[in-house]
């Protein structure tokens, strides 16, 4: 497989599963503060700050209003992380590799974006947000679901679900790690809170990332810290716990010649390992989801440098690599 | 071809019960087998690519679909590196990957920035250094381009002649090469009665079309044949076919060409069918893609039930 397309391959699929996170942690944060109580510290500032984009948001606007945020979020071109940025990056990327494809599925990813691009002015509306985004999250998922059904699980295949699994592994630890950091005042507050309110906070991490139902269905109504963050850290069979998102970068590494990615990978699980719920509730969590990032960061370059070097190198010489 | 086909299956599947309509599918396979025969190591499964100038040519859709089709690689001059032992190798996740077969759709000027336009982004380095030594192989081979010169054309009946000893089946269309004096004179006397072709144009450009043009046109034409006489080679108007053509929702004539497949290696294969190409225009005889002709599925029918 040439190394260029195995990177658009990569590319593509963290830009959709990027684009998709991004709508749902939307959808999930519009739900969450028509339920807050009045004066709670949590608003869209703090939605900026977990996805990581506050410091490019103020560069380009004054204040974090709701208007600010949802167009800087879900349409802004200038932001390479918006819902609509991603989504045409991944269409582009498309583009390039048509072949390695089932022929579907050019057609399903323009589909998205051509939905995507007709409609994000209307999902500043309120009113309108959750249905256009629900949209966009079924047309991706449409397209995961053609992959899924119709493709040989090649080498092309292994790097979408490489992109798939790193992104969204990032996406939790960091939604763990920034929700609880700025619902921290709330939790301060506990006094004026009632029991719900207070599981109220670890809920809205849980909705965050899509896994309320589940967490209700495997472990428990109420939505305490440590349980929550073993959840989302350590659930073997939850799809966006950093742990199964781990196992399955390992399953597609296994699959792909060369061996330079699979260690950090194997790192990354053993801290897993050492996860003590309770005590990261307490203290720890943010020092420990910064170590998981890192990690996460070195199984990038890993794996650019394992894979996709050699489209950047003319100055290859033979012996550097063995020849097939 | 092969789109026109799979659009006229979905929509007319009633036509292909009645009809004995011979498949064109086969062509992919066809040119597989005939990249494959190129290759110069033996062995099963020969490394083939298709090399593309990339997304932002107007056949990209084309090359990455025959690449799909045939299983190959689909590569941009970028992929692919010349080592001092002269192969051709591509840039893959594995390092590098010798390449026995390339398919190129990259113009010779822009092949291999080492011989021709060193500005060329398109090609890659060294590429005519492996092809001299025999390292790679490369349809259509740099050079056979000359064929679509059209002052070419007018010397087939004489190649048919001396290649094969046996006369042209099929008569060719009378032809004037302005380079000879002769010629030349009656072109410019004609002006308004041919079609005037540059030799070296491709997709409809820069032609004059006699009986529709204007004084003046004719004047630019003549200039333009007395500067540069070799550059220019003149026919009679052809009254080419007429097909029945939905335009606008009315049945109307329109004049359309046929372009056949041919696939040369070991054995000559003709695709049975072809692309025929229409001028959707009232009455014009231009049915490049590129000046907004359009394109029919073309049947062999093997016989009627």
């Amino acid at each position: 497989m040439l190394a260029r397309v195995a990177e658009s391959l990569y590319w593509m699929a963290r830009y959709l599963e990027r684009a998709e996170d991004t709508a749902r942690l939307i959808n999930a944060t519009t739900m969450l503060l028509m339920d807050m109580p009045r004066g709670a510290s949590f608003g869209w500032e703090d939605l900026l700050k977990v996805v990581g984009l506050a410091e490019p948001f103020h560069k380009l606007y004054d204040e974090a209003s709701e208007s600010a945020v949802m167009s800087f979020l879900i349409q802004d071109e200038r932001n390479p992380s918006s819902i609509f940025a991603c989504v045409r990056h991944a269409r582009e990327n498309t583009r390039t590799f048509r072949e390695v494809l089932p022929r579907e599925s050019w057609e399903w990813v323009n589909e998205l974006y051509l939905y995507t691009s007709t409609h994000k002015s209307s999902a500043l509306d309120r009113r309108k947000r959750m249905e256009v985004l629900t949209e966009i999250i079924r047309r991706r998922q449409a397209v995961v679901g053609l992959l899924s059904g119709t493709m040989s699980r090649d080498e092309a295949f292994q790097f979408m679900r490489i992109g798939r699994n790193v992104e969204r592994a990032d996406m939790t630890s960091r939604v763990l790690d920034v929700s609880y950091a700025v619902n921290l005042p709330l939790r301060g507050s506990q006094a004026v809170l009632n029991l719900n309110q207070a599981d109220l906070v670890w809920m809205s991490v849980l909705h965050a990332l899509s896994a309320h139902q589940m967490y209700r269905r495997h472990v428990g109504v109420h939505a305490k810290g440590y349980k929550v963050i073993h959840y989302l850290l350590n659930d073997p069979q939850f799809p966006r716990s950093v742990r199964h998102c781990l196992v399955e970068l390992q399953a597609s590494l296994a699959e792909l010649p060369g061996e330079g990615a699979q260690q950090p990978v194997i790192l990354l699980l053993r801290e897993l390992d050492t996860v003590d719920g309770r005590k990261l509730a307490e203290s720890g969590l943010h020092a420990f989801c910064d170590r998981i990032q890192a990690g996460l960061a070195e199984l990038s370059v890993a794996i650019a440098h394992t894979y996709f070097s050699a489209a950047y190198s003319d100055a290859l010489t033979q012996k550097q690599f063995s020849l097939t | 071809m092969l789109e026109n086909r799979q659009l006229m299956k979905r929509l007319f599947p009633e036509l292909f019960a009645r009809y004995d309509v011979l498949p064109v599918d086969s062509y992919t396979a066809q040119l597989y087998d005939m990249l494959a025969a190129l290759s110069p190591r033996s062995g099963d499964r020969p490394e083939i690519a298709v090399l593309t100038p990339g997304v932002y040519n107007s056949a990209y859709f084309e090359h990455s679909y025959l690449a799909q089709q045939m299983g190959a690689y689909l590569v941009e001059g970028s992929d692919l590196v010349v080592l001092d032992d002269d192969c051709v190798y591509m840039k893959t996740i594995e390092g590098l990957t010798r390449l026995d077969v390339i398919y190129r759709r990259v113009d010779d000027d822009f092949i291999d920035p080492e011989v021709f336009r060193a500005d060329s982004t398109l090609g890659v380095s060294g590429l005519m250094r492996a092809w001299k030594a025999g390292k790679v192989g490369i349809a259509n081979a740099p050079g056979s381009g000359v064929a679509d010169d059209k002052v070419v054309y007018a010397y087939v009946p004489q190649m048919i002649e001396y290649y094969l000893g046996e006369k042209a089946i099929l008569p060719n269309v009378p032809s004037y090469l302005c380079m000879h004096q002769e010629d030349c004179d009656y072109v410019l006397a004609n002006l308004d009665k041919l079609v005037v072709k540059p030799a070296n144009e491709s997709g409809g450009y820069g032609m004059l079309i006699g009986p529709k043009s204007t004084a003046e046109e004719q004047a630019t034409f003549a200039r333009l044949i007395r500067e540069n006489p070799r550059n220019y080679m003149a026919q009679p108007t052809l009254s080419l076919s007429t097909v029945p053509t939905l335009c606008d929702g009315v049945i109307e004539p329109r004049h359309v060409d046929l372009r056949p497949f041919i696939l040369q290696s070991k054995d000559i294969n003709v695709t049975r069918g072809g692309l025929t190409r229409v001028a959707l225009r009232r009455g014009s005889l231009v049915v490049n893609s590129s000046q907004g002709g359009g394109s029919k599925d073309t049947w062999i029918v093997q016989g009627v039930i």
